[in-house]
């Protein structure tokens, strides 16, 4: 559907270097990235609104690195909405399609098609500055795909909202391009609407594609260690590889974690590797039990903290500094169990749970 | 105790300051609208003198607000949007007339205008600048244009860019997402310029008066009105001329603090 090849840009303070992306027709693609990555020029350099400084964009295998934004028929909508100020809400809608020259009744019919679909049409006349922000939002949305575009550009559209209203626009966008099979491109640096939203996801940091995959594999497989920290592995080991029987890998860690880790990898003996483990595919219980689980760790709790619903437990599992496991229960596990500070613990996962890149 | 006693001390001085200040201020226009009886106002009013000085106020500063408008808004948008090289000097440059005595402005043009090759091609084309109504158009245009630029550019550097991005998006060509979105988003901003712009234009005397001179029934504006007859002692008709000029700009002081100008120009 689009293919970016080799894109570089400069813009002084954010750039972009050597981008090459392929996305898929109606996929959900999400580029995920701290602020200051370059997402948004990546997104206005596929609207065309940046030319690129080498390297070029194709749309449905035709090269339109030199096609103006008009002519890209590519719908953009942004963070702040940007809606035009001095027109209704249904002047707004209708914006596009005044400038394709389209009869009057067209378009009357199509933007109370797509305010009916976004459930907006009782704002129709009001002015954007009198609705709310997830109002302006969905006008901007509607707006963008009256013109009827085959990609819809996504910028932050979510980060200005409260919570609330974040979830139901999410589940939204979603209905859009199931609704009109519209490819989207989203950029965002929120990893809960990252994994929610995309089908697959690239990684963006300092105007780099670093990883581009499932939500499955950019969570649980980062590719190195930055990556790893981006994504929220909090449990980043270095070790070396003792054995490789039937591809376990069992890995003797350089801090001292009380015992070696099993892991499912390719990697063979002596290789030096990093190990990368989600805290939140760690079970904690008080005593040894009989998991079918490889790794068994025994520590003690250092640190409780509530985050939201969840818990994070910092455990001590041998005598250095960085021996310390990061793990997150729900509160209620965190209740049954009665952890205190002090009290010792075992932590529990699968040799599939752990990740191995070299190192 | 003593405290409070300090504290409302200052504020009665202060508010006495503001007091004395705005009593000067109208005791002035008093004294100006109630020199002559109402009777010998409107027959001043309806002599052709000061009928031609209105007419040719009005006309004068409006072309002179239409060129200011003309050249400011691709100007104006230049400087907002673009890095080019020499940006700041062109800021600066621009900013210049605002600094700068009137009459010094007008000393500038008369020389351009009479001694130079350049003035003395455009006379001979037919535009002849000094001693003429044209003149006061653009001593007017010279010395007003950085208030109109001054707000238009402010008026530009306030609108994301975004918004003609998306426009594009939306199949805009540049000049129509300009002509589409950024210009009715500058609605206000263009009102307050048009109207400083056209209210010191009509007030405009010092460049006025250089380049264009005083003569009766000729390049008599109002404040050159104000001036000849002053100097004669036809003091009806210069007050007459006065309390037009004192209606007109406290007309667009009002329109102008409406739309918010005065953000814009410092």
């Amino acid at each position: 559907m689009i293919r970016i090849e080799n894109i570089s840009k400069d813009l002084g303070e954010f750039f972009l270097r050597d981008i090459t992306l392929d996305i898929n027709e109606g996929e959900y693609f999400v580029i995920l990235g701290p602020t200051g990555a370059g997402k948004t020029i990546l997104l206005e350099t596929i609207a065309g609104i940046y030319h690129p400084d080498s390297g070029r964009i194709l749309l449905s295998d035709n090269d339109i690195t030199e096609v103006p934004p008009r002519e890209r028929n590519i719908g953009m909508v942004y963070q702040d909405y940007t809606l035009f100020p001095f027109l209704t809400v249904e002047e707004n809608i209708g914006f596009g399609l005044r400038s394709r020259k389209i009869g009057k009744g067209e378009i009357k019919r199509k933007v109370d098609e797509l305010a009916n679909l976004l459930d907006i049409s009782h704002l129709s006349h009001r002015y954007p500055v009198t609705l709310s922000g997830g109002e302006q939002q969905k006008v901007a949305i509607a707006r963008a795909i009256a013109i009827e575009p085959p990609i819809l550009l996504l910028d932050e559209p979510l980060s200005a909202l409260d919570s609330r209203t974040r979830d139901y626009l999410r589940e939204e966008l979603k209905r859009v391009k199931e609704e009109f099979g519209i490819t989207m491109v989203h950029v965002t640096h929120d990893q809960t609407e990252a994994l929610v939203l995309a089908d697959r996801i690239a990684v963006m940091m300092q105007g780099r594609i670093l990883q581009v995959g499932t939500p499955y594999e950019i969570f649980n497989k980062p590719l190195n260690k930055d990556l790893a920290d981006f994504v929220g592995v909090e449990n980043i080991l270095s070790g070396v590889v003792r054995t490789n029987e039937d591809g376990v890998a069992e890995i003797e860690i350089e801090a001292d974690v009380g015992r070696n880790i099993f892991a499912v990898s390719e990697y063979h003996a002596g290789d030096v590797v990093k190990v990368f483990l989600r805290p939140e595919e760690i079970i904690l219980s008080g005593h040894k039990g009989d998991s079918t689980a490889r790794n068994v760790i025994k520590g003690r709790i250092n640190e409780l903290q509530d985050v939201g619903p969840l818990t994070r437990v910092q455990m001590d599992t041998g005598r250095s500094e960085r021996s310390e496991l990061v793990v997150l229960i729900t509160k209620r596990s965190r209740e049954s169990l009665g952890l205190q500070i002090g009290d010792e613990v075992y932590a529990t996962f699968k040799a599939t749970s752990v990740h191995v890149v070299r190192g | 105790m003593l405290k409070e006693l300090k504290a409302s001390r200052i504020k009665i001085i202060t508010i006495l300051s503001c007091l004395l200040l705005a009593f000067f201020i109208l005791v002035q226009i008093i004294c100006v609208v109630t020199h002559t009886t109402l009777p010998a106002l409107m027959t001043s009013l309806a002599s052709r003198e000061i009928q031609f000085a209105i007419k040719l106020s009005l006309t004068t500063a409006a072309i002179s607000t239409i060129l200011c408008i003309a050249i400011s808004i691709p100007a104006a948008y230049a400087l907002a949007r673009y890095e080019f090289f020499g940006k700041s000097l062109i800021n600066t440059l621009i900013d210049a007339p605002l600094a700068l005595p009137p009459l010094v402005a007008g000393v500038g043009l008369l020389i351009l205008f009479s001694t130079t090759s350049f003035g003395k091609t455009l006379a001979e084309t037919g535009l002849v600048f000094v001693f003429t109504p044209l003149g006061i158009i653009i001593a007017q245009f010279f010395v007003n244009v950085p208030f109109m630029f001054r707000i238009l550019r402010g008026t530009f550097q306030g609108i994301n860019p975004r918004y003609e991005h998306v426009a594009e998006t939306l199949g805009c060509t540049e000049a129509q997402a300009f002509w589409r979105v950024t210009l009715p988003m500058s609605k206000n901003g263009l009102m307050a310029g048009s109207v400083i712009t056209w209210s010191k234009g009509i007030g405009e005397f010092g460049a006025a008066l250089m380049l264009a001179g005083a003569t009766t029934m000729k390049t008599e504006t109002l404040p050159i009105a104000v001036y000849l007859n002053m100097s004669c002692g036809e003091l009806d008709l210069a007050i007459a001329a006065a309390t037009i000029l004192i209606i007109i700009s406290l007309v667009s002081l009002f329109v102008f603090e409406r739309f918010g100008g005065f953000g814009r120009v410092f």
